[in-house]
């Protein structure tokens, strides 16, 4: 599904990422945790083609398919999600009709027809309901007013709606309550059953207590210095990043 | 300024003598006080964003009648529909509706000559364009909308130019709304391509308790110069909402100035300007609360791209003595391109110590974390451009309280951003 080789990113010149490899396979769930300023987010980001990070040496291979030039939206395209840390607010903009925009813009990029307005509604409705997410907060501007938890939400049923090959999630377990944070983990595991591949990138082990990774690594000053199982991210805990390492 | 320019307007204003009756020694006064005064230049505080050189060089000629212009289509329900060309007020093409039935709408001239004491009403105006306006005004409206007369529907002014070059267009609207009153007035302006003027004066008397929205959707032709100027007063527990939507003309300046005269009058003066390439336009507002509990608000909303400008200048005064006023200002302006240009002028006078006054302005760039939020969702660099300037301009739309004028509106600024935002990469947005 997803293949990184020898990847080099930076960001205003200056080194990131240092050569990392990964490869998630299809209905996988890795999880890449890391101290703060390892290049976790770093990652995230060059896998969704955001354009300040620069890459300067290997591939990123998605579905077979050399994605490294591709644009952000046509990365989305091809079935990539990208769960931001922070959610951005947009005012004027109503979460109904940015969903209804980013859905219709996937499908034609997948010559496929625009879904009609009903159609549209049911589905949204549906996950929605799923999530637990009042349906007024969706015709309300993109994430003005919503809480941290509300934004997390948000961002797990634009995934259910956009129904991705492989979520990368960045931080989006970051400062949750316990409520919160199982929300994030039922949207996980729903994505999980429709054998989406998700690549989970956290800070903290508690987030891996809802959601049970197949692989976790461990990554260090922009490299992947560790992998193993689940059982990992408990010895990590335990452990600290220093001993592990 | 060349003395050729003041003589023809001169020779114009004499030309019109006995044209509207009772209104040659305004004329006079006019194009007196004009001979001293010519036209500003960017050191008049006024005038500094507005370059108008073409103004200060040339002698424009009346505009003459034409009556091969084609009328654009309604954009919404109207109450009636009424025609102007080259400023010249066409009976024949307009329609009026039932309006006649509930209000009077009578020509400039026929007002006039109904009772000649009531030029003793038009102003001179402030600016030069308004004055040269008082000194060649030839046609316009009077609408007169009685006590308790509400009209649900827009009454459209269609301003077409056609076929004028180097000419100029000097129309002078009137309108009165008695107690208790409520009408919509639409104005709309459009032209060809020839070089032409049209150079407006709208003045307006809100009475007790009345509501006028006032919307204008300037589209006039790319060579035009356009010249607007709102002179109004509200009364007590009146209301006075405008916007004022400016796409089209080479130059275009809007200038309102409203007078909150009596306790609890209100007003909200909104406005989105779209400067593409070489335009510049300029939103000039004054607003007066001369007496306590008046309110007034105002949001507007500027896009300039590449090479275009957008300014504005609002001016807000509170009297000694107008105390509870609350008035509030907020002026933003996107900038698409590294050689667009956007001023902002606010301006307080504040002469009562029991007020709430603010004002708020910016000038920024589309926000990149927005667009590579939108692109993240699989929406095209183009479209999430266009949503995120759509977002932008319909702060200032919001009070429209007309759905299919608003709708209209919406589809002219997206028909702009179609036209000016290039299908051009999110790497060039962010």
């Amino acid at each position: 599904m997803l293949t990184v080789r020898d990847l080099r990113v930076s960001v205003e010149n200056k080194e990131i990422i240092k050569g990392l490899s990964l490869e998630v396979k299809p209905g996988e769930v890795h999880a890449i945790m890391g101290l703060n300023g390892a290049g976790k987010s770093t990652l995230a980001n060059t896998i969704a083609g955001r354009d300040d990070y620069e890459m300067t040496a290997g591939s990123i291979e998605f579905d077979g398919k050399d994605i490294s030039e591709l644009e952000p939206h046509e990365r989305v395209g091809e079935g990539l999600f990208l769960g931001f840390q922070y959610p951005v607010e947009i005012p004027g903009v109503s979460n109904l009709n940015f969903m209804r925009t980013a859905l219709n813009s996937v499908r034609r990029y997948r010559g496929e027809e625009d879904m009609s307005a009903a159609e549209f509604m049911k589905l949204v409705r549906t996950k929605a309901a799923e999530l637990k997410m009042d349906l007024e907060m969706l015709k309300r501007f993109v994430n003005v007013g919503f809480s941290g938890g509300e934004k997390k939400r948000n961002e797990m049923v634009q995934m259910a709606v956009l129904n991705p090959k492989l979520a990368v999630l960045d931080e989006t377990d970051s400062g949750l309550d316990i409520d919160a944070l199982k929300v994030v983990a039922d949207g996980i595991n729903a994505q999980r059953k429709n054998d989406t591949a998700i690549l989970l990138i956290t800070h903290y082990q508690r987030l891996l207590n809802y959601v049970q990774p197949d692989v976790v690594h461990v990554m260090i000053d922009g490299k992947i210095i560790k992998s193993g199982g689940k059982e990992l991210a408990a010895e990590l805990e335990e452990k600290g990043y220093a001993d592990v390492a | 300024m060349p003395e050729l320019i003041k003589s023809t307007y001169r020779d114009q204003a004499a030309s019109l003598s006995g044209t509207l009756a009772g209104l040659d020694s305004l004329r006079d006064k006019a194009i007196d006080r004009f001979a001293e005064t010519g036209f500003p230049t960017a050191r008049d505080e006024n005038w500094r964003y507005s370059d108008i050189k073409r103004l200060r060089g040339q002698a424009f000629a009346a505009a003459q009648i034409q009556s091969d212009a084609r009328i654009p289509d309604a954009i919404c329900t109207t109450a009636a529909r009424l025609v102007i060309i080259n400023g010249h007020f066409d009976q024949e093409r307009s329609d009026f509706g039932d309006l006649l039935q509930a209000i009077s709408v009578r020509p400039l001239a026929n007002h006039l000559m109904a009772n000649s004491e009531r030029a003793n009403e038009l102003r001179v105006g402030r600016e030069a364009t308004s004055v040269l306006n008082t000194a060649l005004m030839r046609d316009g409206l009077v609408l007169v909308v009685p006590a308790g007369v509400e009209i649900d529907d827009p009454i459209e002014i269609i301003h077409i130019m056609h076929d004028a070059e180097n000419a100029a267009a000097q129309v002078r609207h009137l309108v009165e709304l008695g107690e208790g009153a409520k009408a919509t007035i639409l104005e709309r302006f459009i032209g060809d391509d020839s070089a032409y003027w049209m150079n407006s004066v709208v003045q307006a008397r809100v009475a007790e308790g009345a509501a006028l929205n006032h919307y204008r959707m300037q589209m006039d032709g790319s060579q035009a110069i356009h010249t607007a100027n709102a002179a109004v007063s509200v009364g007590a527990g009146g209301n006075y909402s405008a916007c004022n939507v400016s796409l089209g003309a080479s130059l275009a300046r809007f200038d309102a100035q409203v007078r909150l005269l009596v306790d609890g009058a209100n007003a909200t003066i909104d406005g989105v300007a779209l400067a593409a390439s070489r335009q510049s336009h300029d939103m000039l507002v004054h607003v007066d609360h001369r007496m306590p509990s008046t309110n007034s608000d105002q949001v507007f909303r500027t896009v300039a791209d590449a090479l275009g400008k957008s300014s504005f200048q609002g001016k807000i005064t509170v009297a000694d003595g107008a105390q509870q006023t609350l008035a509030d200002q907020s002026f933003k302006a996107l900038l698409l391109d590294r050689t667009a240009e956007a001023n902002a002028k606010p301006e307080l006078e504040i002469f009562a110590d029991d007020v709430k006054c603010s004002h708020g302005a910016t000038i920024g760039e589309l926000d990149a974390k927005a667009m590579f939020y939108l692109m993240s969702r699989g929406i095209d660099p183009t479209t999430a451009r266009q949503m995120l300037v759509e977002a932008f301009t319909d702060d200032a739309l919001a009070r429209i309280d007309n759905a299919a004028i608003a709708d209209a509106l919406r589809n002219q600024i997206k028909g702009w951003m179609m036209a000016h935002v290039p299908n051009t990469s999110g790497k060039d947005a962010a």
